[in-house]
């Protein structure tokens, strides 16, 4: 019996093409997409060297503190290091308008009455110029103060601790993995996918509801208890939406690249609860509303693509602003507590909030099978 | 005029989802205007980096005075000391870098040993180098002060130190007659206006041309009275007229939400780079309502198309941010010289032919698009004429 019956429903699953797009295909080229636009987004706050240059002038020939120090950050002196901020060009004024007009540099330094700073535009890039700048200002004002106070400070090591400039901070890393936001986006991509179940489990309600199809009627009939064939029927489903998941997931981590982390049992932990979770929100949908299949799709569209926002699928930050003023909501979310697994599980050390995710997925997909049961069970019909 | 008629029957019938996709779009526009600020800054502004600021050390001068220091030159967001809280903030960048003062930290400080503070950073990144800066030169110079002068008190060394750090330097500002493209949100708008627009036309169009492609319909028709060309000049007709019918709708929102903003020879160059895409739009649409049969495949292209052709080439993701392999397939999509005739409109400040050529060249390879993939169509017909005889 079993058998005949999950067999028969997968093949029925297999065959409904729309579906199989939806649910498999969409995913993919969705997944392809994100990959093109985001892969390039991190590079925006990827330290790049800047590119300055210098107005020549015999004033800057002569600073010569002014050019060690630039040299020591700088490949002014010809020699480039790993921890070079800056790439100098020393030119004339016009080159240096030219190079700024063209954006070839963030900025020149020219002297007017000490050091002067020529940018176009505000930017990160041009505070980190200032700011050398006025490093070199304040150290300069600190040993003119230290001098007037202590005349002897230059025989007594000033100088010695002004070359010997410590690092004051130290390395502490912020989880396990690098913390890369564009993951959340894939993250909430599986979400999607694993809600887009959904379709199977009303394709399930469509199927052995007597009112909403010639099957179902039929189905009826039969002396076999529904909650069976409706639990086998299920089973299926969940089966081909566990399947397509999987695919997904080798498509990701492996012709993509994306980092899941490395617990694999866990990962695939969260996809199987993740598919029972969106095949049991379908028949909750399928069974509750009591309105034509259009308005039923339409309520499943559009209320995964409403979690999948809330969980940062559109813009990452969406996620913590839900976190932090919101709380509840993001319990309330299972396209968020599947997101939220994936990421813990890449970030956190500890375990805790992964199995808390889990653990509302299990209890979500209890609740709205419960209430797809109660409004399942001992229904009769007068006339169909 | 009945074919004429019948377009806008059919259109009628699907005007909800039309909807849904104009909601989307202004919800989009709305919750950008929010955002968008002025471009043409003449004054120098420092760009403040979000930081997280922890102290496990009791309160020093020496601290309150870092603390004091980094404050004016980053904006400090108050997280609570919880390793998770903490995570989930440097996670989704509420802040960039996370500075921990260990116990102790003041006193060791002062006697010369060397305890480090704490940090927590986003690895490589820019903002990492710039606050690494920051706390090198406070502390630094706190050195200098506290190992040269003998016997100087923490209130002045705090003093001596903060009057030091107050010092800056000159910074000029000369934008050459140009500003910073893509910030506006006008721009914004317009770039989120390809998604709606594309969405909407393949929607609408498809739809229409679903129910005359028929192959039992087409029949019928042909051997109706109608000359076949007076009926196709009314179906061009009538798809053009609902082109045009939602481009002017959303342009009108545009003056809504905008007003001035586009009321300028920038926002009327914008409106006219929209209507060329919205002649783009109308023939892809025309392509694909060829190609197919169902209503669950004009779902799917619909949305594959609309969002491929947008996340590709600088709709969602600013064309800055984007790969050099993706911008080079992107560039054969006309939705990619869209946006590039956008964001150049949005550059100008003073009009001459050097700014005007690219931007009038990004437009005719639209108009290009627009003509290769009617011509595309155009065989397609002829072909299905043959072949089915209808």
């Amino acid at each position: 019996m079993f058998s005949h019956i999950f067999v028969n429903r997968l093949k029925c699953i297999i065959r409904d093409k729309e579906m199989m797009f939806w649910t498999l295909l969409f995913p993919i080229l969705l997944a392809t997409l994100f990959n093109m636009a985001f892969s390039n987004l991190s590079s925006n706050e990827k330290f790049d060297i800047i590119n300055i240059a210098v107005v020549d002038s015999d004033q800057y020939q002569n600073d010569i503190y002014f050019k060690n120090i630039l040299s020591s950050i700088s490949d002014s002196d010809e020699i480039a290091n790993s921890d070079d901020m800056f790439k100098v060009n020393t030119t004339t004024k016009e080159q240096a308008d030219d190079l700024l007009k063209n954006n070839k540099v963030s900025g020149y330094l020219t002297y007017d009455n000490g050091i002067k700073l020529v940018v176009k535009e505000s930017g990160l890039n041009q505070t980190i110029i200032k700011s050398f700048l006025d490093d070199y200002i304040v150290t300069s004002s600190a040993v003119n103060t230290i001098i007037s106070n202590n005349p002897n400070a230059m025989n007594e090591g000033l100088l010695t601790d002004l070359e010997n400039r410590q690092n004051y901070l130290n390395d502490v890393p912020a989880g396990k993995a690098n913390p890369d936001t564009t993951l959340n986006y894939f993250y909430t991509l599986i979400a999607m996918c694993c809600l887009y179940g959904g379709f199977m489990g009303m394709k399930e309600i469509t199927a052995i509801q007597a009112n909403l199809s010639a099957q179902g009627a039929r189905i009826n009939l039969v002396p076999t208890h529904k909650l069976k064939i409706f639990g086998y029927s299920l089973c299926a489903a969940t089966a081909i939406q566990f399947l397509s998941i999987l695919v997904v997931m080798a498509y990701l981590s492996f012709v993509l690249k994306i980092d899941f982390g490395k617990q694999t049992g866990l990962i695939l932990l969260t996809c199987l609860v993740g598919c029972f979770t969106g095949v049991s929100f379908g028949t909750f949908i399928g069974a509750v509303i009591k309105k034509g299949e259009g308005i039923k799709t339409a309520v499943l569209i559009s209320s995964t693509m409403a979690l999948a926002f809330l969980s940062g699928m559109m813009m990452a930050e969406m996620k913590y602003i839900v976190m932090e003023s919101a709380p509840i909501m993001a319990y309330l979310n299972p396209a968020n507590l599947i997101t939220d697994a994936f990421y813990s599980l890449y970030f956190f050390d500890s375990y805790n909030r992964f199995f808390l995710n889990i653990g509302l997925l299990i209890g979500f997909t209890i609740i709205f099978y419960s209430l797809t049961y109660i409004t399942l069970r001992r229904q009769k019909y007068a006339s169909i | 005029m009945q074919v004429f008629k019948v377009c806008f029957k059919v259109i009628q019938k699907n005007l909800p989802q039309m909807f849904i996709y104009l909601g989307i779009f202004l919800v989009l526009s709305i919750a950008l205007t929010s955002l968008g600020g002025g471009s043409t800054n003449t004054d120098f502004t420092q760009t403040k980096i979000r930081i997280a600021f922890i102290n496990n050390d009791k309160d020093s001068t020496l601290i309150d005075g870092f603390k004091e220091y980094l404050s004016k030159n980053t904006t400090i967001i108050d997280l609570p000391d919880n390793r998770e809280k903490l995570q989930d903030a440097l996670f989704f960048r509420q802040v960039d870098y996370i500075i921990r003062v260990p116990a102790g930290y003041t006193q060791s400080f002062l006697d010369g040993t060397n305890v480090q503070l704490e940090k927590t950073i986003i690895p490589g990144s820019m903002s990492a180098i710039y606050i690494d800066f920051l706390a090198n030169q406070y502390f630094s110079t706190a050195k200098l002060y506290s190992n040269n002068i003998p016997n100087i008190s923490d209130t002045e060394l705090v003093e001596s130190i903060s009057k030091s750090l107050a010092l800056t330097t000159k910074v000029e500002v000369n934008n050459f007659g140009s500003k910073a493209a893509e910030t506006s949100s006008v721009t914004y708008y317009f770039a989120y206006f390809a998604y709606s627009l594309f969405a909407i036309v393949i929607l609408g169009v498809t739809s229409f041309m679903m129910v005359f492609n028929d192959v039992d319909l087409k029949k019928r028709n042909l051997s109706s009275p109608i000359k076949a060309s007076k009926m196709n000049l009314q179906m061009i007709l009538g798809n053009l007229t609902f082109v045009l019918g939602v481009w002017l709708i959303m342009i009108i929102f545009g003056f809504i939400l905008y007003g001035n903003g586009i009321l300028n020879p920038n926002g009327l160059l914008m409106c006219l780079n929209s209507l060329i895409l919205a002649l783009v739009s109308l023939s892809v649409s025309f392509l694909v309502g060829l190609l197919i049969k169902s209503r669950g495949a004009q779902a799917a292209m619909a949305n594959v198309l609309t969002l491929g052709l947008c996340f590709i080439s600088g709709v969602f993701v600013p064309q800055f941010l984007l790969g050099k392999t993706v911008l080079t397939i992107a560039s054969f999509t006309p939705t990619y010289w869209y946006i590039k005739a956008n964001n150049a409109i949005a550059s100008i400040v003073t009009f001459n032919s050097e700014n005007i050529l690219p931007i009038i060249y990004s437009m005719l390879i639209q108009l290009g698009f627009a003509i290769a993939i009617l011509a595309v169509a155009l065989v397609v017909t002829k072909q299905k004429r043959v072949s089915k005889g209808a």
